[in-house]
């Protein structure tokens, strides 16, 4: 194999993602205006393909590129996710964007694009390389959160995402400045091989951190960084929503993983302060926020919020067990909220009515099985047992307890009680009251009934039988050694 | 055979989805029969059971998951038989009393009873603690559902408070359960236990006393001993009458079940160190039920603080250590299963007649019904712990333990008797 | 290697100290030493020569935007072949030509984007 060659094997899910999202827009611009359908099909076979493709990566796991891409365990197992995600996302969409007569090219071409930054994200082992990935997933984000144009709520939902996200990520190139300022790397294991060779972290350096954190803790909608989500989420057309839950803050936190134990595993003294303050801030304010709000993405946005406080409290039992923690609990989190807003979807009608959570009255009658996939995701969000996010729960009990942070998991655990009050609410809405309206939910189309039921699977699936995937995710976790 | 009856409940609820909607006759034959056969079931387990072995009987063990180190581990012993024998007891008992008083929704309805069964049964013999665990949570979703949907008025408000309580509690015990896993490693009751008596983990005071205190805390919070009671006169009074049937007959057993099982084998330290203000909390839950038993016009209610009353002897039982109030303290759990669960059982056969609960409405029951008013006035009777009715016995046990330990505290514990007495006379009109 | 890596910059910063300096002295100098006759012809708008009418505010059609972000695009990209050049030998050591279907395959991204475009209509003035 000649090293170019080679170091395409280690791209090739974001090469296939990008190949298609190029063909999707070609296509788009010569394809009839009845004929686009074909495109929103090329597009989930572009998301497989770049989901089988990293098979293709996991035979070349090394560093490409002179080292500024990284492929190992923990890069293709986040791939796999974030491409599952993408599938999963154009499966639920597709019917939406009919709906609400969307154009049906460019959206899955954004979604390939954004997945492709994403991965990039995933596997880059070098501050430029991870900027240009945040870049190509944040504005792909950017113009999908704004894709309802004539929706106004759509257009805020844009602006506030691009202004706020625009000013993070030069946040983050200002960090990887200074990094570079004090050490004359940005190579994040050449970083590492400085600390092991006795160097201490200096203030430039540590200053330099610190902006990193602030513009991935945006990415990661952490707080106190999380102020534009719950805006952000409720505007834009609710898939998109379910991809921002799920694919850019799995990538923020495989970017903030992969810096803060790699690059600056020898400082975890010094951040560790600061994730553990982030954790208590974020779960504290997610879950309290969530209480009071009766539109459903808005309940979900500060819910996603406060998951991200308990991903960063794996982070902070800085271990083997905790990332791996971190990675079981992000897979479970992405697909279970993808399910829960693929069912918003669903139930929306066109324009987005109905989005009130008064406005679920009825449905555990009126649509029985989406009123029960639904209970399922917000079960499992609520973390009770059989379902997989109990046992994502439980492992990161396990690491933070294991890393003597008795205090980190009590108020975790107090987070899940807060959690049951507003997640139960809706489970109450579907089943115990009667709309004051009658209304019929629109039939389940195949799209949305297999997302649904898919999710619905792993939900249940990873929480009887953990085993595979918690192997994988701490193989994953080894890759840091 | 232990797995067989626990899961067979679930089989039948699932077996019920087959059935059409509308075919409300089939559904309730069906749950009748899953449930009587898993009634007969239990008794063979009687029939196996050897009364002078000592330890876990009837013992399977499987691996079910590597990492974490779990194992589906369910064994048996003579408190957890006779629980489950209750629980089976019970549960053919509720399916008849809502024969005819649940019309809506009715596949549901049974499907979660039977669900709520098998958790149940699990919880009795789970013997590992993560199993426990989710048996013990899996049990909240029926439960939730049952006082949600089929309900009386405030049946919403009741449901969430019945969860939120409980979850508070369980969450906490959670941490305790992983806290354990990380010190030993496993989460095997019989093999945590030895390791803690060998010696070979050894807790600081402080550690112990912590962890105590969050497995204490959900089990009190289910029993309930006072005052963390407040959710049961709601759940109570709000849930139809099979749920009432099997919340005071089962779900509050198994908080004093926990205390057994759990934190006094795992931590007899801090127990030690804990039970007089326990015995405290247990001694006030007793007088404080019954005295606001006694003002209550409502008959659910009443016997909801009456559970109050009740557990609290039982909590006091346990809490001496001595084996007069340890006996005497399961013989109550038994007693008070079937007793408050017939009291339950009667206000539902009255409410289904008159559509009400108060107890002023209740007069000159007699002449109209004579066979259920009788039947009242027994089980009213056993309730209040009369010589030769099933209650007096464990409450004298306790009460003898008690004494044995601290005379006070049986002075104290034995002003509730008489209290009760009166609110018990206040029905027997 | 000195102590900080940003010492290496240290002739960079002279060097923009020194540029600042002269470009200021030189301003200061001609302000402080020339002279100045001001007249209304004079404190007028620049506009090569014409007599400026009307406000310079003046709201625009966006398709200039959108014209101006395309050429930007297309413009900065170009860039990218300046260095390209610079290593073209050492893209392509011997007689392979790898270095050179990198850049077609560039190329042939952007023109993808280019037709995308075009059949949009984003070329298209009167649209």
């Amino acid at each position: 194999m000649t090293p170019a060659l080679a170091d395409a094997y280690s791209l090739a899910p974001v090469i296939t993602a990008c190949g298609f999202g190029i063909l999707i827009i070609v296509g788009d611009a010569f394809l009839p205006r009845g004929g686009k359908s074909l495109l929103a099909r090329i597009g989930v076979v572009g998301a497989l393909a770049s989901l089988a493709a990293v098979t293709l990566a996991s035979r070349h796991t090394d560093d490409a590129y002179s080292g500024l891409i990284r492929t190992d365990a923990f890069s293709l197992f986040l791939e796999s996710l974030i491409f599952v995600i993408t599938v999963l996302v154009m499966l639920g969409s597709y019917d939406y964007l009919v709906r609400e007569g969307l154009p049906l090219g460019e959206y899955h071409a954004l979604l390939l694009f954004a997945a492709s930054g994403m991965a990039v994200m995933a596997s880059a082992n070098e501050l430029l390389t991870a900027f240009v990935g945040l870049e190509i997933s944040s504005i792909a984000s950017y113009v999908l959160a704004g894709y309802r144009r004539t929706a106004s709520k759509s257009n805020e939902s844009a602006l506030k995402y691009f202004l706020l996200g625009s000013f993070a990520t030069a946040f983050f190139l200002y960090g990887a400045a200074m990094v570079y300022g004090a050490t004359g790397t940005t190579r994040l294991d050449v970083l590492r091989e400085m600390f092991v060779a006795g160097r201490a972290p200096g203030p430039l350096m540590l200053l330099g951190c610190a902006m990193i954190l602030v513009g991935l803790g945006f990415k990661a909608a952490v707080a106190p960084f999380q102020v534009w989500t719950p805006d952000v989420y409720e505007g834009a057309p609710t898939p998109v929503t379910a991809l921002f839950a799920s694919g850019p803050k799995a990538a923020a936190f495989a970017l903030l993983v992969r810096i803060l134990v790699t690059g600056f595993g020898a400082a975890n003294a010094t951040w560790f302060w600061a994730i553990w303050v982030s954790a208590v801030l974020t779960m504290f304010i997610g879950n309290l926020a969530a209480l009071t709000q009766n539109n459903v993405k808005r309940m979900l946005a500060y819910s996603s919020i406060a998951h991200a406080g308990y991903l960063l409290v794996a982070l902070a039992a800085r271990s083997e067990i905790g990332i791996a923690a971190l990675l079981y609990y992000l897979v479970v989190y992405a697909l279970v909220t993808l399910g829960a807003f693929t069912i918003i979807t669903h139930l929306g009608e066109p324009g987005e009515r109905r989005l009130e959570i008064d406005a679920y009255a009825g449905l555990g009658t009126r649509q029985p099985f989406t009123a029960f996939c639904m209970t399922i995701f917000l079960l499992s969000l609520l973390g009770l047992p059989i379902t997989a996010g109990f046992l994502g729960k439980f492992y990161i009990f396990d690491s933070a307890l294991k890393a003597q942070l008795p205090g980190l998991a009590v108020m975790l655990a107090m987070n899940s009680v807060i959690g049951a009050y507003y997640y139960l609410r809706l489970v109450r809405v579907m089943y115990f009251t009667e709309p004051e309206q009658e209304w019929t939910p629109e039939p389940v189309t195949a799209g949305v009934g297999a997302v649904m039921f898919l999710t619905a699977v792993a939900a249940l699936g990873f929480g009887l039988f953990p085993g595979p995937l918690m192997t994988f995710a701490t193989i994953s976790a080894q890759s840091f050694r | 055979m232990l797995t067989l009856v626990t899961f067979l409940p679930l089989a039948g609820g699932l077996l019920l989805l087959l059935l059409g909607r509308e075919s409300h006759a089939a559904i309730r034959r069906v749950a009748l029969l899953t449930s009587t056969v898993t009634f007969l079931l239990s008794l063979l387990l009687l029939r196996g059971f050897d009364a002078t072995a000592s330890g876990y009987q009837l013992v399977e063990r499987r691996p079910w998951m590597s990492n974490p180190q779990i194992q589906y581990h369910m064994g048996m012993d003579g408190i957890s038989l006779f629980l489950v024998l209750l629980t089976t007891f019970l549960m053919p008992l509720a399916v008849l009393c809502s024969w005819e008083s649940i019309h809506t929704r009715v596949k549901e309805f049974f499907l979660m009873l039977l669900a709520l069964e098998t958790a149940m049964i699990g919880v009795f013999f789970a013997l590992d603690l993560f199993l426990f665990f989710l048996f013990w949570e899996a049990m909240l979703i029926p439960m939730y559902f049952l006082i949600g949907i089929w309900g009386h008025e405030r049946r919403i408000y009741a449901a969430i408070k019945f969860v939120l309580y409980t979850m508070a509690g369980s969450i906490l015990m959670l941490v305790a359960i992983i806290w354990l896993y990380s010190l030993s490693g496993t989460f095997d009751l019989p093999r945590i236990q030895s390791l803690l008596q060998e010696g070979v983990i050894r807790l600081p005071v402080r550690q112990e006393m912590l962890l105590f205190g969050a497995f204490f805390l959900a089990f009190a919070v289910k029993v309930p001993l006072f005052p963390l009671h407040t959710w049961l006169p709601d759940a109570h009074v709000e849930a139809p009458t099979a749920g009432s049937v099997i919340l005071a007959g089962v779900l509050l057993k198994m908080g004093a079940y926990g205390l057994v099982r759990f934190c006094l084998p795992l931590f007899p330290d801090a127990s030690h160190k804990f039970a007089p203000w326990i015995v405290g909390l247990a001694i006030v839950g007793i007088i404080y039920g019954a005295l606001v038993a006694m003002v209550q016009p409502d008959y659910k209610k009443l016997v909801a603080y009456s559970s109050v009353s009740h557990m609290g002897f039982v909590v006091l039982g346990i809490f001496v250590f001595n084996q007069v109030g340890m006996q005497g303290a399961v013989y109550q759990m038994l007693n008070h299963g079937v007793s408050s669960g017939g009291l339950f059982l009667v206000a539902g056969m009255l409410y289904d007649r008159r559509h009400t609960h108060m107890i002023k409405e209740f007069g000159g029951l007699a002449t109209p019904m004579p066979v259920l008013s009788s039947f009242f006035i027994l089980i009213t009777l056993s309730s209040l712990g009369l010589p030769l009715l099933n209650g007096f016995v464990g409450e004298f046990l306790i009460l003898t333990g008690a004494f044995e330990r601290r005379p006070a505290w049986a002075a104290y514990a034995a002003t509730g008797v008489i209290l009760s007495a009166v609110y018990c006379g206040v029905t027997s009109v | 290697m000195s102590p900080s890596y940003l010492s290496d910059y240290a002739p960079l910063l002279i060097h923009i100290l020194a540029a600042m300096i002269v470009a200021g002295a030189l301003l200061s100098l001609s302000v402080l030493v020339g002279y100045r006759r001001p007249s209304r012809e004079k404190s007028e708008a620049y506009e090569c020569g014409i007599h400026p009418t009307g406000d310079a505010r003046e709201p625009f059609s966006v398709k200039f935007y959108l014209v101006a972000i395309l050429f930007i695009l297309f413009d900065v990209e170009a860039i990218f072949l300046y260095p390209w050049a610079y290593v073209f030998r050492d893209l392509n050591p011997g007689k392979s030509l790898a270095g050179f279907y990198e850049m077609l395959l560039y190329i042939v991204i952007l023109l993808a984007g280019y037709i995308y475009l075009w059949r949009k209509g984003a070329l298209d003035w009167n649209r």
